[in-house]
């Protein structure tokens, strides 16, 4: 904005200043501004270097820090904006405003593209007390450890000396709002615009989400006689429905009567007395039952538990019902401590693999048994307890958790999905969607799965697409049916020259499904069909990449 | 000539097949169906392979969303029905790595290979064909695999014979290269002159065509129940020539009173190689000119026969062979049953017949038999011959290997299995029905070996165990395991239901007749119980219960 001579000039003037000096400056030139508002719109206050920094899973956190950078561009303020694996590290102690974004996941955990960035807090000293920051936390409320890398962030840099510009910003789900309140107070705080009025609470009131009363009308398990996988499809049938056919559900699962009986009547507790659960007062048997997670307990609620019951533990993950056969609890009142250090029931999130349109009223999941699969140990009696809440006839309470990234584009628009295994769920909601809706963009499906006999999932429904025009090209991998494994990204190369066009004339690709290994080798495979169709350097190929996706043309959902 | 009107749907896509070539290669490559497409279902067959699917799950497998299990069976180019020892390892591993893994003996002297996806075809004709087997023409319009008795110990000129069946089957091999194209990557034939057939031209037979090759007094083969039976005539351990029949075929149609089993004619004798080979290729021409064309269940030769007469039909061969039939000679056949267990032929080879129930070579807890030819094949002193009846000779062992033979049989239960299964168990026959054909109405092979365990209880009842009863069964009319010449046929008419057919000879020569219709298993017992006390009771001395069965139907009839 400001022409290089002027802006040398104030770099000039400024360097050196205190920060006192400083603070009176911007006040200063706040009123100059505001003097002369009908000539100057908005003049930024400070030539400190900003840069946003983002580490994100689903592309929330990166959507939000792109449209942060391109907002200040508009008032004059250039950013830097990186990926978190993108960022150097040693450029940390060089930053002057620093304004990170970044998602939790799972159990408390970074996205993976901000794993380096966080561990290298983690594990180093560092100087900060140059740089001013703030942390935007985007998280969901319903997990236990609710924007918890945000948090660990934001602790440690004010633990190296940083001076926070803004208190931690928690986000809930629906995010949008409390980010861009934050974001307009940084704004106002770079530009030094008083404003007392406004004022932020330090985490966000989640917009109630709507709970659907749902009821599963069909259970079918996809895989043919003798397969070795199960892959689940069902059907949920509710009232006044509402979702897009890119949106997931939540399903917190209901802890199995049998346990929970077990666990009262070992520790001697009072099922109906009732205890405060975030501050609801709420009987000890519904909250074994329908509030607290009771399986498979992590290491640091294992670790409080040996705490309470003053016993040596090893710090492996339990379910409280043998930590209480092998570590009982001294008496009912002890255990009512142990109640306490428990953690939520997660809820667990499916895509949805259908579309209203094609079925009013009721929405379909797709889901494997080893989705159930915690940190690499699949236990079977989990698996099948939360299996056992599809039965059909049962209820089943859920709620739709939208999804801002991964977006079915309009009806002209070409698509390539690929979805190997369970990570076809959303695409069959999405040609569902255009079978319906009478879409004239053309339809390409990658699929993927280990046998061709018994692992097609919804290859009927493939076959009448294809014939119907619906799905104009469908290819499919198995990977145990020869001796050589062949997969997705194997058929993604073989259709090079073809793939390649459909990209140039347009064409959105989706990826869903492993985020390790698959959609890191379809990644390899898109930047080899740029080199080699397109003559592209590898570096060519990773911006032309790079550009789809911040257009949204490149768009993944992996887990 | 039959006019070209109202040609049936197969002419159409024989004739524009390219020579068999159909679209096979694209539907190979179709990705999302373990089918193909229909036209060249067809076109297949003439590559030795069906298409079928698994039928018990076809409702299983929709509710998942799942296609039909499409599979392939494919049937091996046999001629007579020899293999050597390293094919037979060669079909062993295939059959382990592509297919089910169970080896089917054929009724016709064969083996088929079940439960193969589509992408394991190509894989498998290529082992195949590097073992030197190829599946040229085993199904389909076209003469299929030549049968020839099987047991060499028939007679002392019995290599010489069998060398008709390869000579027969070589004859009258299409033309077209599309096999080697389309499963061996050959080149394409540029100049389509390259593969013209004259005798095929570019419609093939209006229906398959089959040919047996009996040496009596042996019928093991069935003869009268193929298109062309040849019956060698030796006089003095010489072969004069052949007694040439046409016209016979088994398979009818429930309800279809136009269609008929019939038994081969007898129409004269060729005395050369060259006239019995002249006289089978203007067979297969007559049957090509003035077969029907338009209505496929009256397509065999023996409806163009009966609708022609044999005369008509004589004169006519004459005319193209250039020559005039002798009159047939003399022959006697007193059996069909296989030799089992060792047996010496005049060179002092040994043989051992070993009982394979249902043609089906696989291990169960009783019998390791496909083990034990695995470990047979692989000490490389026995050759492998198939009989019509479904069983397997080991064959050609020099005396000194014999007690090796002798000991790995021993070893895996094979002698015990085949000395301690009764007389009825060993003369009987089934199709292979449900769960693969989709012709069946009925249970066959998975269905018949439990009927016999109740049989067997009525026949020691009323002292039969030591009869030779030749008994049957088929899931549907069409007549796969040659029902309606067994002394008992039983023919699938709906789930669980058979007609009952009694009263053909032990021999072969005389077709059954039908005694009574859509039993279930009770009332089939029921009525063998009452038939085997009768016999019992009444026979007259060394009476088969096959011609005791006749004056019952007849009566029953009368």
């Amino acid at each position: 904005m400001l022409e290089e001579i002027k802006l040398k000039s104030l770099n000039a003037l400024v360097e050196g200043l205190s920060q006192e000096e400083l603070i009176w400056l911007n006040g200063y030139m706040a009123g100059l501004v505001k003097s002369s508002q009908s000539e100057v719109k908005s003049i930024p206050s400070v030539a400190e270097k900003i840069t946003i920094l983002f580490g994100t899973e689903t592309g929330n956190s990166k959507k939000l820090a792109t449209a942060f950078a391109a907002k200040l561009r508009k008032i004059g303020l250039t950013a830097k904006l990186s990926s978190m694996d993108q960022y150097k590290l040693s450029d940390l102690e060089k930053e002057e405003i620093l304004l990170v974004i970044i998602s939790t996941h799972g159990e408390g955990e970074p996205p993976a593209a901000a794993k380096k960035f966080y561990d290298h807090l983690q594990n180093n000293q560092l100087n900060l007390s140059k740089l001013k920051y703030s942390v935007l936390a985007l998280g969901d409320t319903a997990y236990p450890l609710f924007c918890k890398a945000g948090e660990d962030i934001d602790v440690k840099l004010s633990g190296f000396g940083a001076v926070s510009l803004h208190a931690l910003q928690k986000c809930d789900a629906d995010y949008e709002q409390s980010a861009n309140e934050w974001f307009d107070l940084i704004v106002e705080k770079l530009t030094l615009k008083q404003s007392a009025e406004i004022k932020l609470p330090s985490v966000s009131t989640s917009r109630q989400r709507k709970v659907y009363e749902g009821k599963i009308n069909s259970k079918v398990n996809l895989n043919g006689n003798g397969s070795l996988k199960e892959t689940f499809h069902i059907e949920i049938e509710a009232g006044e429905l509402q979702y897009e056919p890119d949106d997931s559900i939540g399903i917190i699962p209901e802890n199995p009567v049998a346990t929970v009986r077990s666990i009262i009547n070992l520790t001697g507790v009072n099922g109906l007395e009732t205890i405060f659960l975030k501050d609801q007062e709420i009987s000890i048997e519904e909250s074994l039952n329908e509030k607290l997670n009771i399986f498979f307990l992590a290491e640091r609620v294992v670790k409080k538990y040996a705490a309470i019951v003053n016993q040596e533990i090893p710090s492996i993950r339990m379910d409280l019902l043998d930590l209480i056969k092998i570590y009982p609890p001294k008496n009912a009142v002890q255990f009512k401590e142990i109640l306490i250090v428990l953690e939520p029931i997660a809820p667990r999130l499916y895509s949805i693999s259908s579309s209203l349109t094609a079925h009013t009223g009721e929405v379909h999941i797709t889901v494997a048994r080893n989705c159930f699969q915690l940190d690499q140990e699949l236990r079977h009696g989990l698996c099948s307890n939360y299996l056992s809440q599809f039965e059909e006839g049962t209820s089943i309470k859920f709620y739709v958790h939208r999804n801002l990234q991964f977006k079915l584009p309009s009806a002209d628009k070409d698509i390539i999905m690929i979805g190997p295994g369970t990570g076809v769920a959303p695409f069959r909601a999405f040609i569902e969607d255009r079978a319906n809706t009478g879409a004239t963009g053309k339809s390409w499906l990658f699929f993927g799965d280990q046998h061709f006999t018994t692992d097609f999932l919804y290859q009927t429904e493939w076959q009448g697409y294809l014939a119907s025009g619906v799905l104009t090209k469908m290819n499919v991998a198995f990977s145990r049916d020869q001796q050589e494994k062949i997969y997705v990204q194997h058929k993604m190369l073989y259709h090079a020259v073809e793939l390649y066009d459909w990209l140039m004339n347009g064409a959105y690709v989706f990826v869903c499904g492993a985020k390790n290994p698959m959609s890191l080798d379809v990644e390899i495979a898109l930047l080899k069909i740029l080199e080699t169709e397109g003559s592209l350097s590898a570096e060519e190929a990773q911006n032309f990449l790079n550009q789809l996706s911040a257009e949204n043309r490149y768009v993944k959902d992996v887990y | 000539m039959a006019k070209a009107v109202n040609l049936s749907p197969i002419e159409k896509i024989k004739k524009e097949s390219n020579n068999l070539r159909g679209t096979i290669t694209e539907s190979l490559r179709d990705e999302i169906t373990g089918a193909i497409v229909e036209e060249d279902q067809a076109v297949i067959k003439f590559h030795g392979m069906y298409q079928q699917d698994d039928r018990d799950i076809r409702e299983e497998r929709a509710s998942k969303k799942l296609d039909r299990l499409y599979t392939f069976m494919i049937r091996l180019r046999l001629p007579g029905g020899f293999l050597t020892p390293e094919q037979w390892i060669a079909t062993h591993n295939i059959a382990g790595e592509n297919s089910t893994g169970i080896i089917k003996i054929t009724t016709r002297q064969t083996l088929q290979l079940h439960g193969l996806i589509k992408s394991k075809i190509k894989p498998t004709i290529r082992a195949f064909n590097e073992a030197k087997l190829d599946s040229i023409a085993t199904c389909g319009d076209i003469n299929r695999n030549v049968v020839c008795s099987s047991h060499p110990k028939q007679s002392s000129i019995h290599n010489e014979i069998f060398s008709y069946a390869d000579k027969i089957s070589q004859l009258l091999m299409p033309k077209t290269k599309a096999y080697y194209e389309i499963w061996l990557d050959e080149e394409k034939i540029l100049d389509k002159k390259e593969e013209e057939d004259l005798l095929y031209q570019d419609r093939y037979l209006p229906r398959k065509f089959k040919i047996a090759i009996a040496i009596p007094p042996n019928n093991d083969v069935d003869a009268f129940a193929n298109d062309i039976g040849l019956i060698a005539i030796i006089e003095n351990e010489k072969l004069l020539g052949y007694n040439i029949a046409v016209g016979g075929g088994l398979s009818a149609t429930h309800g279809n009173d136009a269609t008929y089993p019939r038994l081969a004619t007898v129409i004269g004798f060729c005395n050369s190689e060259e006239q019995t080979l002249k006289a089978v290729y203007e067979t297969l021409t007559i049957q090509r000119d003035f077969g029907n064309r338009s209505d496929r269940k009256l397509a065999r030769l023996k409806y163009t026969l009966d609708k022609f007469g044999v005369e008509w039909f004589k004169q006519e061969l004459e005319n193209r062979i250039g020559f005039k039939l002798e009159k047939p000679r003399e022959y006697t056949f007193n059996e069909r049953s296989d030799y089992y267990g060792w047996h010496q032929n005049h060179e002092g080879l040994w043989y051992y017949t070993l009982f394979v129930e249902n043609g089906r070579v696989l291990d169960t807890d009783e019998v390791k038999l496909k083990s034990a030819l695995l470990a047979v094949a692989k000490a490389g002193t026995a050759n492998f011959r198939f009989t019509c009846n479904q069983n397997i000779i080991l064959s050609d062992i020099a005396d000194q290997h014999k007690s090796k033979i002798e000991t790995l049989l021993q070893n895996h239960g094979v002698i015990k299995h085949t000395t301690g299964t009764s007389a009825i168990r060993k003369n009987s026959m089934a199709c292979v029905a449900l769960n693969t054909c989709p012709l069946a109405l009925a249970e066959g092979q998975r269905y018949l070996p439990s009927l016999i365990s109740k049989i067997e209880p009525l026949l020691q009842k009323h002292q039969l165990s030591e009869e030779d009863i030749i008994i049957r069964m088929t899931g549907c009319p069409n007549g796969c395991a040659r029902p309606y010449v067994a002394e008992i046929g039983l023919v699938g008419t709906a789930y669980g239901k058979y007609n009952m057919h009694i009263g053909g000879d032990h021999q072969g020569e005389r077709l059954n007749k039908l005694f009574k219709h859509n039993l279930n298993e009770a009332a089939i017992l029921l009525q063998l119980d009452k038939l085997f006390e009768k016999f019992n009771k009444s026979r007259m001395s060394f009476e088969r219960f096959g011609d005791f069965a006749l004056n019952e139907v007849n009566q029953l009839l009368n």
